[in-house]
């Protein structure tokens, strides 16, 4: 061709294209590059080095303290011996050629048999076929069969002969050497974890490889080969029963964050740094005995984050601080992940994800900050404006107030909703006004107007309480005495709270009820004595119970506390009554149901009680005041607030953050929305009934990241096959815990290993009013504390304990606490008889028949035992009126009671090893549990331990309140309840 | 800094910046002699110059580089959707430029009484084998390296699993269709996407029958068909390229518009105060009650709407575009007034949005008919 025919200079395009295509090489090698090195393999190979690193000390330390072992040294000289002996014995040169010898002959025998058999076989065939088709070759295939059958036989005899010498000499050989197969065996034995590591090592660490294995494990992790096996690899665990919902589908979860996270389940890398931490708690997660095994579970059920990101910004972790994210953004070029709608729970917030699965519960063992942050639900009463699926049908936290009159005045009222924490900083009442939001000028004087209209609405619902008179004006130092020893302090405090005193679930149970600081400048002692006689005539759905005061211990009581005096309010001084902005607030509400102008028709034809009413009767539905307190007008009401059953499931976008810069974080929001309830309004123009209206219940710090933590828990996508099942004995727990937590059991009692808040209380009691010293009342104060009720299910027959419960009687009349009476219905005190027996796993209703019959003998042998010369079970124990010696702390219960009370299988278990059912009991044990049978007397019924106790049970079972005449069958009557019964 | 910010936020508003274009337009891309002659006195020719074009591009570097100093601006710019939007705006200016530069170079040519430059190219042979597949195949490599490094630093902008309950904001179309959903703006969507897709494709098949011009074939110019060449450069650049560039860059949140260094806040709320032209006849300017029949109502657009459609091209024939008429003759003269004003309509609804807040010019409601 003519180079003058091209437009353009080939040469010079020939050169453009060799540099392209470099390029185009260049590119390519860039993209390949680019693909392989993922940030994970860096950590995986990391991971490799310290795996090495830390199997080679702990191989060497285990061989060392091998070698160091006499046993295994010892065993090696024998071992050597032994193997020079089998060498020279059993192995020897000789030998061994003999064998080879002889197994070369048996395999060409062997072969000539199978040979010689194949050709015998045709020959069969052929005779048989020729018998049955060609009659005239019959004759010559039969000559050949026979031959062969001939041969056969003999070959046969010759190779049976030839196998089992062969069998014996490898039976002499095995003999010969079965010595240095057991030691060797022990050997292994020895050197078991030792090998372990060696192996191990063989597999991971370069050194230990031979050459070949060597390249091999360089070449696996080179481009394109590594799809087959690579070293580095990502790791991944699929979840099939675990959901993720991605709206239009949902998929098994995959969680790859073992990928990075390597030494997550291996206690050894305690120590080593992120990204290969072990799991802090190993347990209770992950590990293979847990209730959470990482097979089943993965992470991100309870981590959220994206399981299937294998880098650090595309698995959605999520920073504690914004100074860990700055840090993160520095090391790890971090960045929110925007596009993953359930990112990982910051660290504050980590329990919230046992929540997802663990919400019917209402103790979570181990989450301790979700465990507070359920109490402080329960005692703030979120649930009551914000409806949550499981607080359904809780009852109202606060006071009844249809006959508030009775009580307090409506100055007192007025102050207390304009402020209430000014007089009682502890208080579970939040604050309405005052706040963020309404403190211009303006807002304060509609707000006075305001509480001025609510006052006045809750002072005209005619509810009336006729208060009792006093028998007497009472002594406040005798009332004293009796709140502080009595079981009052289970639940009320009466001193004014301590500053930074860090919220616990014990102090919770403190402040059960109101604090009692203070009461006499709220109401009158008249009232406080009718209170105490019976709660519910006040409040019908009160949970103060009723502490069986008599008329005289109730007026020392009201006196005491009428005495409890805190001015604050004094110096308050009330508003007057402003007609204008009383009507302001009117017209706001009118005009809603109407036009402005019959709005304003309607306001003139009002008179100013009617204002009051209609606006008090407003502003009451409007902040809600009807969900926690009863007030007539309002039974039919619902909650005022956003439901939060599943408001853990709200993204971002879904909040409104209005102008505050803070964290555009669903967690953010929360706690912000929590530290002040209004703060979303600033720099918002609204009109005043616009205006946010939660009410803030000054949660410190803390209690705002536990309540958070439960409302990130409140989700909709809990995995259905992991949520805690609704078995019979879960829904008892469920409905019991529920009731000992609305009823403050654990204010008094010890239960589930928590609780006995009162023991504080108790102690002081004992120091002032007993005169011991502070040790010593230490010492004995579970004594004089509400018992422990561990164990109880198995303890007490059902029907004993929902009587008891119903209708206490004393059992430890030494007790100045008293189990007081609440006014439970049937099904209360079922729910509570249900979760006892479920909390011991014991058969319900009817748990165990046991024959307590006893003869003659028996019964005399029992006596034995009880008597001063053995037991003496009466030293402590009462039986029914006769008290035993010595002082109070040592005196047990009541032998009467036994009969009716205590199940026979559980008083043997008792007598048998009292420090297993009731650890740090003071009743001693009378048998040697780790040596039954030798630890009895052994004069009595043949020293048959298991006997002496049966019958000790038995007799215990008859004792009745006439101790000194027992009659083996005599119905044991319950004792009459006396007036001061107690525990 | 901050004053020449806001600045650039103020004229990039579409009610001002539209205007602006429009203002300028047929002077850079004049479609008749008179504005020719503008156009030379003010010498804009030399934009399709060396100068011009460095001139030009320099511009937009510079406005890019100050743009990337500020991070709304970079948030916006370099979202991996939006990096090929910010290549087409130089794209396109290059390719403007360049064509531009060699229809005015031809021009000036054929004013000397030479032939365009190509004619020259013509005499000479060029073979498809090597010249053309070889130069193809480079091209091939090179954008093929320019993809693969692309893909190296900009990953897939992948986003959250698609939500039914939750819609993004901004919804976006796909860059292509950003113009279309900008038009949904001012018109029904039965018109903006359903009638003008449909008579945009018609339309452009239509133009070898209207365009009778048998200048300009094979070579570039600018003279021989300059009224061809302003209407396309119209409909291409400002109805089609500024309003993806609009839609991309300059529409947030609630289709809410934004300047260049403007947050995207999510709350951002403009009154909407559009009224309709039956409303401003009866209510603004006689006073009067809406009538209750809905043709009395709406007699005064479906009027207008004649008069644009109907007499409109009839007056023109007599008038402005009198040479047209008798060029095209009647048929075609009836087909091509129609689309013009069929696109042309969109722009003046846009000025009468801004200008009056007008909604509809015919707004039926009830029988979801609006136009």
């Amino acid at each position: 061709m003519n180079p003058q025919e091209r437009h353009y200079n080939i040469n010079k395009l020939n050169v453009i294209f060799a540099a392209s295509s470099v390029l185009l090489l260049a590119a390519l090698v860039w993209l390949f590059v680019d693909d392989y090195s993922r940030g994970w393999k860096d950590y995986q190979k990391e991971f490799r080095a310290l795996e090495i690193q830390k199997t080679r000390l702990k191989h060497s330390q285990t061989l060392s303290k091998l070698q160091a072992q006499e046993e295994y040294q010892s065993l090696g000289k024998v071992l050597e011996a032994a193997r020079k002996d089998f060498a020279a014995n059993c192995n020897s040169k000789e030998l061994g050629k003999e064998t080879a010898q002889q197994g070369a002959e048996n395999d060409l025998l062997n072969q000539d048999y199978k040979f010689t058999k194949a050709g015998y076989d045709a020959a069969r065939y052929r005779y048989e076929s020729a018998a049955a088709h060609h009659p005239e070759d019959a004759g010559r295939a039969k000559e050949e069969f026979d031959r062969l059958d001939k041969k056969i036989q003999e070959l046969r005899l010759a190779v049976e002969r030839s196998n089992q010498a062969m069998k014996d000499r490898e039976e002499r050989s095995k003999a010969c050497g079965a010595k240095l197969k057991e030691l060797e065996r022990q050997e292994r034995v020895l050197a078991k974890d030792s090998r372990i590591l060696e192996t191990k090592l063989a597999k991971i660490d370069p050194h230990q490889m031979n050459l070949a294995n060597r390249m091999a494990d360089v070449v696996r992790d080179s481009p394109i080969i590594d799809f087959a096996n690579p070293n580095y690899k990502i790791e991944q665990i699929v979840l099939a029963d675990m959901r993720e919902d991605l709206n239009f589908i949902d998929v098994p979860r995959v969680e790859r964050c073992v990928t990075c996270h390597l030494g997550i389940t291996n206690p050894d890398y305690k120590d080593s740094p992120q990204p290969f931490t072990t799991h802090p708690d190993l347990e209770l997660f992950l590990g293979n005995e847990s209730p959470h095994p990482l097979e089943e579970f993965g992470c991100t059920v309870c981590h959220g984050g994206r399981g299937r990101g294998t880098d650090f910004t595309s698995a959605a972790h999520t920073p504690s601080s914004e100074k860990q994210g700055e840090g993160w953004k520095e090391k790890y070029n971090w960045h929110e992940l925007t596009h993953w709608d359930r990112p990982m729970s910051s660290r504050p917030y980590i329990q919230s994800g046992c929540f997802k699965c663990h919400s019917g519960q209402m103790v979570i063992p181990g989450a301790e900050k979700l465990n507070l942050g359920i109490n402080l639900i329960e005692k703030a009463g979120c649930y009551n404006c914000h409806f949550i699926e499981q607080y359904k049908n809780w009852p109202k936290p606060g006071p009844d107030l249809t006959k508030l009159a009775s009580k307090i005045s409506k100055e007192w009222a007025y102050r207390w909703i304009d402020n209430p924490h000014a007089f009682r900083p502890d208080t579970w009442m939040p604050a309405f006004f005052n706040q963020s939001n309404t403190s211009d000028p303006q807002s304060v004087r509609r707000n006075q107007q305001e509480i001025h209209a609510i006052v006045h609405y809750l002072f005209n619902q005619g509810g009336e309480f006729a208060l009792e008179r006093m028998p007497s004006a009472g002594d406040p130092k005798r009332g004293e005495e009796i709140a502080a020893s009595v079981g009052c302090l289970g639940c009320h405090q009466v001193t004014p709270p301590e500053e930074d005193q860090p919220t616990t679930r014990t102090l919770l149970r403190r402040l059960h009820g109101p604090n009692l600081s203070g009461i006499g400048n709220k109401t009158s002692s008249e009232w406080i004595y009718s209170w105490l006689k019976d709660p519910p005539q006040y409040h019908p759905e009160t949970r103060m119970p009723n502490l069986r005061l008599s008329d005289g211990e109730a007026a020392d009581v009201a006196a005491y506390l009428s005495g409890l005096k805190n001015s604050v309010y004094e110096n308050v001084s009330v508003p007057a009554l402003d007609e204008k902005v009383i009507d302001e607030v009117v017209l706001t509400f009118l005009s809603k149901s109407g036009t402005l102008q019959q709005a304003q028709a309607k306001l003139l034809s009002m008179s100013l009680d009617e204002k009051l009413d209609f606006s008090g009767l407003r502003l009451i539905r409007h902040y809600g005041c009807f969900s926690c307190h009863n007030i007539k007008g309002f039974e039919k009401d619902k909650p005022i607030g956003t439901e939060l059953t599943f408001e853990g499931s709200k993204t971002p976008h879904q909040l409104d953050f209005g102008f505050i810069p803070i964290d555009h974080s669903a967690p953010a929001w929360f706690a912000q929305k929590l530290r002040d309830p209004r703060i979303f309004d600033k720099g918002r123009v609204k009109p005043h009934d616009e205006k946010l209206r939660m009410p803030n219940f000054k949660f410190t710090d803390e209690e705002v990241e536990a309540i958070v933590t439960v409302v990130l828990g409140l989700v909709k996508d809990g995995p259905p096959s992991k949520i805690v099942p609704r078995t019979m004995r879960n829904l008892f727990l469920e409905e019991g815990q529920k009731m000992v937590r609305l009823y403050n059991c654990q204010g008094c009692h010890i239960l589930e290993a928590e609780g006995g808040a009162i023991q504080p209380t108790v102690k002081e009691w004992l120091i002032r009013y007993e005169n011991r010293s502070a040790n010593e009342a230490e010492a004995v104060v579970p004594s004089f504390s509400p018992p422990n009720l561990v164990g109880e299910g198995k303890k007490v027959q059902p029907k004993w304990l929902f009587d008891f419960v119903h209708e206490p009687v004393t059992i430890r009349p030494w007790l100045k606490v008293r189990m007081p009476r609440y006014k439970f219905t049937t099904t209360q005190l079922n729910t509570l008889v249900k979760y006892f027996s479920a909390q011991d796993n014991q058969e319900f209703p009817f748990a165990e028949k046991t024959d307590t019959a006893l003869s003659r003998e028996e019964r005399q042998a029992a006596e034995k035992l009880f008597s001063k010369d053995y037991f003496d079970c009466a030293k402590c124990h009462i039986i029914g009126d006769k008290l035993p010696e010595g002082s109070p702390e040592n005196w047990a219960p009541n032998f009467a009671l036994a009969k009716e009370r205590l199940k026979p299988q559980w008083v043997m278990d008792w007598i048998k090893n009292p420090q297993e059912l009731l650890p740090g009991t003071k009743m001693p044990a009378y048998f040697d549990p780790t040596s039954l049978d030798t630890s009895g007397p052994d004069d009595i019924l043949n020293g048959d331990e298991h006997e002496q106790i049966r019958v000790l049970r038995n007799y215990l079972m008859t004792l009745t309140d006439s101790y000194g005449t027992p009659v083996a069958d005599a119905p044991a009557s319950l004792p009459q309840t006396p007036a001061s019964a107690s525990f | 800094m901050e004053s020449i910010k806001h600045f650039i936020n103020i004229i990039s508003a579409p009610y001002v910046m539209f205007p602006l274009i429009l203002a300028v337009f047929f002077f850079i891309f004049p479609p008749t002699d008179r504005l020719l002659a503008i156009h030379k006195k003010l010498r804009l020719y030399k934009l399709w110059t060396n100068g011009g074009g460095i001139a030009l591009f320099s511009s937009l570097i510079i406005i890019f580089a100050f743009g990337l100093t500020d991070s709304n601006f970079r948030r916006i710019v370099t979202k991996p959707d939006n990096v090929p939007i910010a290549g087409l705006i130089f794209l396109v200016v290059f390719f403007l430029w360049w064509s531009m530069k060699q229809a005015w170079e031809n021009d000036e040519r054929m004013a000397q009484g030479q032939g365009p430059r190509e004619a020259e190219d013509a005499k000479e042979k060029v073979l498809v084998w090597p010249d053309l597949v070889y130069i193809e195949l480079i091209a091939l490599i090179l954008c093929t390296v320019l993809l693969i490094v692309w893909s190296i630093f900009l990953k897939a902008p992948l986003e959250e699993p698609a939500n039914p309950t939750v819609s993004p904001n901004p919804s976006k179309a796909p860059w292509y269709f950003l113009g279309l959903q900008e038009m949904l703006v001012y018109f029904d969507p039965w018109i903006a996407g359903v009638l003008f897709p449909t008579v945009i494709i018609i339309g452009m098949m239509a133009i070898p029958f209207l365009d009778t011009n048998e200048k300009g074939c094979g070579y570039y110019s600018f003279r021989e068909r300059k009224m061809a060449v302003s209407i396309f450069m119209f409909f291409w650049l400002v109805l089609w390229v500024f309003l993806i560039l609009v839609g991309t860059f300059l529409r947030g949140p609630n289709w809410n518009f934004f300047g260049p260094f403007e947050p995207w806040d999510i709350s951002k709320l403009e009154a909407l105060t559009n009224v309709n032209l039956s409303e401003i006849i009866y209510m603004i300017w006689l006073k009067q009650r809406l009538p209750q029949n809905i043709f009395l109502r709406e007699i005064w657009g479906f009027l207008l709407i004649f008069f644009y459609f109907g007499a409109a091209p009839l007056l023109l024939a007599k008038t402005f575009l009198k040479n047209l008429y008798a060029r095209l003759g009647s048929l075609r003269y009836s087909l091509f007034t129609f689309l013009l004003l069929m696109a042309v309509s969109l722009p003046i609804k846009m000025i009468l949005r801004w200008v009056f807040n007008i909604k509809y010019i015919v707004a039926i409601p009830e029988f979801f008919f609006n136009i």
